[in-house]
């Protein structure tokens, strides 16, 4: 997308379900319900933790089966805006068990690469269904350095978008 | 599992990005295919401690060289890196899924809402 969100280096996904807007409301904010859909295949969630008000902890973890054993992730984040049932706004990073949110570094990823996301879920009733855009977005660390470096990894980018095009 | 791997291998470009050397050979290779020994003469630096750099941009798929030349010259391969600048986007397949279980799970839970709006 070309737009102000591809800036902020978002991916925007809308769907329609065939279900209520409180219901589909739920799917995000009920662990039970959350516990069942968020998870691929091949994953369960067996903990999941929404305290759902602003500022409120977001906690979970996913374990997938893997040929050595079962492997367990967890993520934290908070919830930062809750406008039942339409709109709702969180963040996520990957954390260890204790919530405490893995830094760049840890990741093997440069300072200031985004590791913290930012996820964004607008609900509409549309003919009795619900219209959903979901909109993930990577959140840069606020150092000049990271700034500086998504600058010039975009002047480069664009660079090879116009050698593309010739 | 595909995404594990996928974010295994951005891990590694950006790991790869995370060096102003690197990413002044990348800068020089967007203008065109180049020896080691040209991607050399800007730097205060040995060819080995260039090689090396070059090795690891290869490895994460930002660099390509050529085969069959003595030379060997360096090439900019723009899919990772396209990738890279774009990374929220290799998310898309992850919620495409998530929301395909959050579909069957909304079916299971409400067969009844499915049979009226079938109607």
């Amino acid at each position: 997308m070309t737009d102000s969100n591809s800036a902020e280096n978002a991916v925007v996904i809308e769907r329609s379900f065939r279900a209520p807007m409180d219901l589909v409301w739920q799917m995000w904010t009920d662990p039970e319900h959350f516990k069942e859909w968020y998870g691929p295949d091949n994953a369960t969630i067996p903990v999941a933790e929404l305290d759902l008000r602003v500022g409120g902890l977001r906690r979970f973890c996913m374990e997938v089966q893997t040929p050595n054993g079962p492997m367990r992730m967890w993520f934290t984040g908070e919830f930062r805006e809750i406008a039942e049932p339409a709109r709702l706004v969180y963040t996520e990073s990957m954390s260890d068990e204790q919530g405490n949110a893995m830094t760049p570094a840890d990741m093997g990823m440069p300072q200031g690469h985004g590791v913290t996301t930012e996820v964004r879920v607008e609900l509409e009733n549309v003919g009795g269904r619900t219209k959903m855009v979901m909109t993930h977005v990577g959140i840069a660390a606020e150092s000049p350095g990271a700034a500086g470096w998504a600058m010039a990894l975009d002047k480069l980018a664009a660079r090879l978008d116009a050698q593309a095009v010739r | 599992m595909a995404t594990a791997t996928d974010e295994a291998k951005l891990t590694e470009t950006f790991a790869a990005l995370a060096n102003s050397t690197r990413r002044a050979i990348l800068a020089r290779l967007a203008k065109g295919a180049a020896t080691v020994n040209e991607l050399a003469e800007p730097f205060d630096m040995t060819l080995p401690a260039i090689s090396k750099h070059i090795k690891v941009l290869e490895q994460a798929g930002l660099v390509v060289r050529a085969r069959r030349a003595q030379y060997r010259p360096c090439a900019l391969d723009a899919a990772r890196l396209q990738d890279v600048s774009s990374w929220a986007e290799q998310y898309r397949p992850v919620w495409e899924s998530r929301f395909a279980r959050l579909d069957d799970y909304l079916a299971r839970l409400q067969p009844q809402g499915n049979d009226r709006s079938a109607r």
